[in-house]
């Protein structure tokens, strides 16, 4: 392959021009943050990359108001980390080690999305630009705001085919005083009925994940709040369910076996989808018989009342996992692939059925990027 | 056919109003300051009919305004002289309740309270509470991305909608979102949710639902200035405490209330705030006490704790009250719904009654304060040629809420009422990228044109003082 030019820059002026510029060499673009989701969807076409890493700056944090701006290339975990030392986060504890522009651009989004959502409802204001150098702001620095269009949401879930984020304003929550975790083996369908018992019984549980035969659920609050729902929680559990006080190893290891089998290694397929919460045991029982049929390892992942999922395939060829992905979209179509096992691609399209809406899809990425110059080719065939 | 009889012809001549007398009925939303009379107004009993509609105005370049229950603040519904109004009022049924999958589906014309109401027997509802959740509709509500009391703690309605089913200007119908909210691609929904009826017509929404809270407590706190109370909010949530609910009013807006109802307030207090936390029942009453503590650092001269349900509503009367009663101590007054970056409430509410003294006119200030929601009352008397005055006062707090790094509106929307300042928050380019969404959307512009964005017609033009909502007036419903 020929040398791919590379614009790395480190400031929202110098990012417009390095558009402004690759748009006059009529260059086509990927929009490369941390590399995590770089494999997400389909394989963007390329003749230069922008790289946004050296946007990592924060650019205004306050906590009283509790809100930080940020440019778009900084590290999550830096973030997070920033935050913490004022026992503020913001409520996401996605498994990839991405920028938070990629969390923007992937909708990616980890257990607490069953009480936060994703970033789409922490993202409180964003500047980006555009394939021809256009500078635009949406929202703001404040948490309630309807004046204008929110780009924020047209830009969840671009996957880089719309613009660069170039800053990102988002609301944070405060750390908890104490936290623990419900662990209970069982089966989905147990899961999701012991699921539903939490959510209805007011525990307020802030993660509900059933991870390839264990039901965990995390409780946030105060010390003594904790403790009573923890109290309550293992009563309607019954026998086989631990209670796993804090943050340590113990509690920490379930929530990292969920974010490992997210991330996947090398060699493994891994596809998330969405569902109706009530579909999350038939899901289940679809993978466990896909994954038999095809003599393929699978593991699944679930946040069940947040109706999202992730399957990890392992082992067997790519054609194995071709089918047993095909399978999951006919039932799914709300399915991307966000890791591809060596050789899905010749076996595979990018997405399957198209959203209802995939017109307006079209005519958003046409009318934000007219020339097809931003990871031209993600959603192919949709557009 | 010309487009009036085809119209006609699409929907039933008993679906369509041309009655000069009948129109008047449509020519204005809450803010009843701006007037037009529409062309026609349609109301189609179906989806299929608002599309059929819809296609009718397409194929001949009509402008079409949607219309749930015209309690909007922002002159969103305002009619289109040479258009018409798709009314959605008769599109109100709740069409499945789903406990299990915690969501419900209805039409647009369903009230926001009738859907939490649908909820109940099943220990469930419907989280966004505007407090014209009697009445507005809740495709209104998805137009305004609307807030309430409760967002602090729980979101507003782009938190809270799971897909809509959405006719397009070009007549063809769609849905954003799904099952879940993990539908690949462009956050279409969230981008819909808060346009303002400008990128289509939402007919049917699908909700979640939420559990009941296992306990709830209510506090009143009393503040001998309106910078302490103001501390007291930014107190309370750098502690990382998260009420349902921060209320603030000031004394002019206890004073209203007092003179309307039976008041639980105290009647010379300078400052109240209303707090109230809900959730798991000792995390409840932990956090309670510790408000109390804050709210006394911040020198509250006196709490008054909610005894029980019966007591609470008494307070809730009261704070929901407060709009309509302001309306019996002032003739006229402008309504604001400016937001500021929640640590400088006392600074922006300091600067808000100093313009007001230089002006020459009273503001009472009644508002969500756990989110920096302002909304000031600029009071005033038509009679006695304040109006200018009040308009140019009521325009300077919402951009000074800007100034000071907020935004022109928490919740009412832009409208047509706000467009115009809306180069004080956005620039060119800003508003022109969100016009290149609209275009997407809505290519010919006929879907509620002169709405969020200025137009030199708009901008130039004037518009009436600020009346009170009819159903405020009589009471029905309070403005927040
Ligand atoms: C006394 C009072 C108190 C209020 N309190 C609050 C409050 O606490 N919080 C708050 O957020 N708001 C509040 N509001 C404002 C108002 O009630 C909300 O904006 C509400 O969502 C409007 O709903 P509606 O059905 O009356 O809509 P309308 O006023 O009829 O329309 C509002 C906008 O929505 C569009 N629209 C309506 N239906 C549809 C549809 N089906 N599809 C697409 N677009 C549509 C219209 O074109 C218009 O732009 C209050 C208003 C009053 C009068």
């Amino acid at each position: 392959m020929s040398t791919v030019t590379t614009y790395r820059p480190a400031a929202l002026a110098e990012l417009r021009d390095a558009l402004v510029d690759s748009a006059r060499a009529g260059e086509r673009l990927a929009i490369a943050g941390g590399g995590s989701a770089a494999a997400w969807g389909g394989a963007p076409r390329y003749d230069a990359v922008l790289d946004t890493t050296a946007m990592s700056g924060l650019i205004a944090y306050n906590p009283t108001d509790m809100t930080v701006a940020v440019q778009a290339g900084m590290p999550f975990a830096a973030l997070q980390e920033t935050l913490a030392g004022n026992g503020q986060w913001v409520a996401l504890d996605p498994a990839r080690a991405g920028t938070v522009g990629g969390l923007v651009a992937t909708a990616d989004a980890g257990p607490v999305r069953h009480a936060f959502g994703t970033s789409r409802d922490c993202v409180i204001g964003v500047t980006v630009v555009l394939a021809d150098g256009t500078v635009a702001r949406s929202g703001g620095h404040v948490i309630k705001n309807v004046a204008g269009y929110d780009l924020a949401k047209v830009f969840h879930g671009s996957l880089g085919t719309l613009g660069v984020l170039a800053e990102v304003v988002l609301r944070l929550h405060p750390r908890p005083a104490a936290t623990a975790t419900l662990a209970v083996p069982c089966d989905a369908a147990a899961a999701f009925d012991l699921g539903g018992r939490l959510v209805h019984g007011s525990l307020e549980p802030v993660a509900v994940e059933w991870c390839d035969g264990t039901l965990l659920a995390r409780f946030d609050g105060t010390a003594g709040g904790v403790e009573d729902r923890g109290r309550r929680a293992m009563a309607l559990a019954g026998a086989g369910a631990e209670w796993l006080p804090g943050d340590d190893h113990r509690a920490g290891a379930r929530w990292s076996a969920v974010a490992d089998l997210v991330r996947g290694a090398d060699g493994d397929t891994v596809v998330r989808l969405g569902a109706a919460p009530d579909r999350a045991p038939s899901l289940a029982a679809l993978v466990d018989r896909e994954a038999r049929a095809h003599a393929v390892d699978a593991a699944l992942t679930s946040s069940p009342f947040a109706g999202a999922h992730t399957v990890r395939l392992r082992g067997a060829t790519a054609a194995a996992h071709a089918a047993v992905v095909i399978a999951l979209r006919t039932e799914f179509p709300a399915t991307t692939v966000c890791r591809w096992a060596d050789g899905l691609h010749d076996e595979l399209p990018a997405w399957g059925e198209p959203p209802p809406a995939v017109a307006v899809l079209r005519a958003v990425k046409r009318a934000f990027d007219p020339d097809d110059r931003l990871g031209s080719g993600r959603f192919a065939p949709w557009f | 056919m010309s487009w009036s009889a085809e119209l006609a012809e699409a929907l039933g001549r008993e679906n369509v109003i041309t009655d000069p007398a009948r129109l008047r009925t449509y020519e204005c939303d809450g803010l009843t300051g701006y007037r037009v009379q529409p062309a026609m107004v349609v109301l189609p009993r179906s989806a299929e009919q608002v599309a059929a509609a819809v296609r009718v105005c397409a194929g001949h370049g009509v402008p079409f305004v949607a219309r749930g229950a015209g309690t909007g603040l922002s002159g969103g519904a305002l009619p289109v002289a040479d258009g018409i109004v798709i009314s959605l009022q008769r599109l109100r049924r709740v069409v499945e309740v789903d406990p299990v999958n915690l969501r419900a589906v209805v039409e647009p014309g369903v009230t926001n309270l009738d859907i939490s109401k649908a909820a109940a027997p099943y220990g469930l509802y419907y989280a966004p509470d505007p407090s014209s959740q009697q009445v507005c509709t809740i495709g209104g509500n998805v137009a305004e991305n609307s807030g309430g009391a409760h967002c602090l703690k729980y979101g507003f309605t782009v938190n809270h909608v799971l897909a809509a089913e959405v006719v397009l200007a070009d007549g063809t119908v769609t849905t954003l979102g799904g099952d879940s909210a993990q539908v690949p691609g462009y956050d279409l929904l969230g981008a819909f949710i808060g346009s303002e009826g400008t990128l289509g017509i939402v007919t049917k929404v699908t909700v979640r639902l939420l559990a009941k809270p296992a306990a709830v407590r209510t506090m009143v706190a009393d503040f001998a200035t309106v910078a302490g109370a103001g501390d007291a909010v930014t107190g309370i949530i750098a502690a990382g405490i998260v009420p349902a609910a921060v209320e603030m009013l000031d004394n002019l807006a206890i004073q209203a209330v007092a003179a309307s109802t039976e008041s639980v307030y105290t009647p010379d207090t300078v400052a109240a705030l209303v707090v109230e936390l809900d959730g798991p029942p000792d995390d409840v009453a932990e956090q309670f006490d510790e408000v109390q503590e804050i709210c006394r650092q911040h020198g509250s001269t006196k709490i008054m704790l909610a005894r029980d349900a019966d007591h609470r509503a008494l307070i809730w009367k009261g704070r929901k009250a407060a709009f309509a009663a302001v309306g019996r101590i002032s003739p006229n007054y402008f309504v604001q719904d400016g937001v500021v970056p929640r640590g400088r409430l006392a600074e922006v509410l300091g600067r808000i009654a100093a313009m007001a003294d230089d002006a020459g006119v009273r503001v009472a200030n009644v508002f969500h304060a756990g989110d920096g929601n302002l909304h000031p009352l600029v009071l005033y008397s038509e009679a006695e040629g304040q109006h200018d005055r009040a308009e140019r006062l009521s325009t300077q707090i919402a951009e000074l809420c800007v100034e000071l790094g907020g935004s022109l509106s928490g919740e009412h929307g832009i409208g047509a009422d706000k467009a115009c300042s809306m180069p004080r928050m956005f620039g060119e380019d800003d508003l022109a990228t969100m016009l290149r969404l609209r275009t997407a959307f809505d290519p010919d512009g006929l879907c509620n044109p002169g709405k969020v964005f200025p137009t030199p017609r708009l901008c130039g033009e004037r518009p009436g003082p600020y009346r009170p909502h009819p159903l405020e007036e009589a009471g029905v419903i309070e403005r927040l």
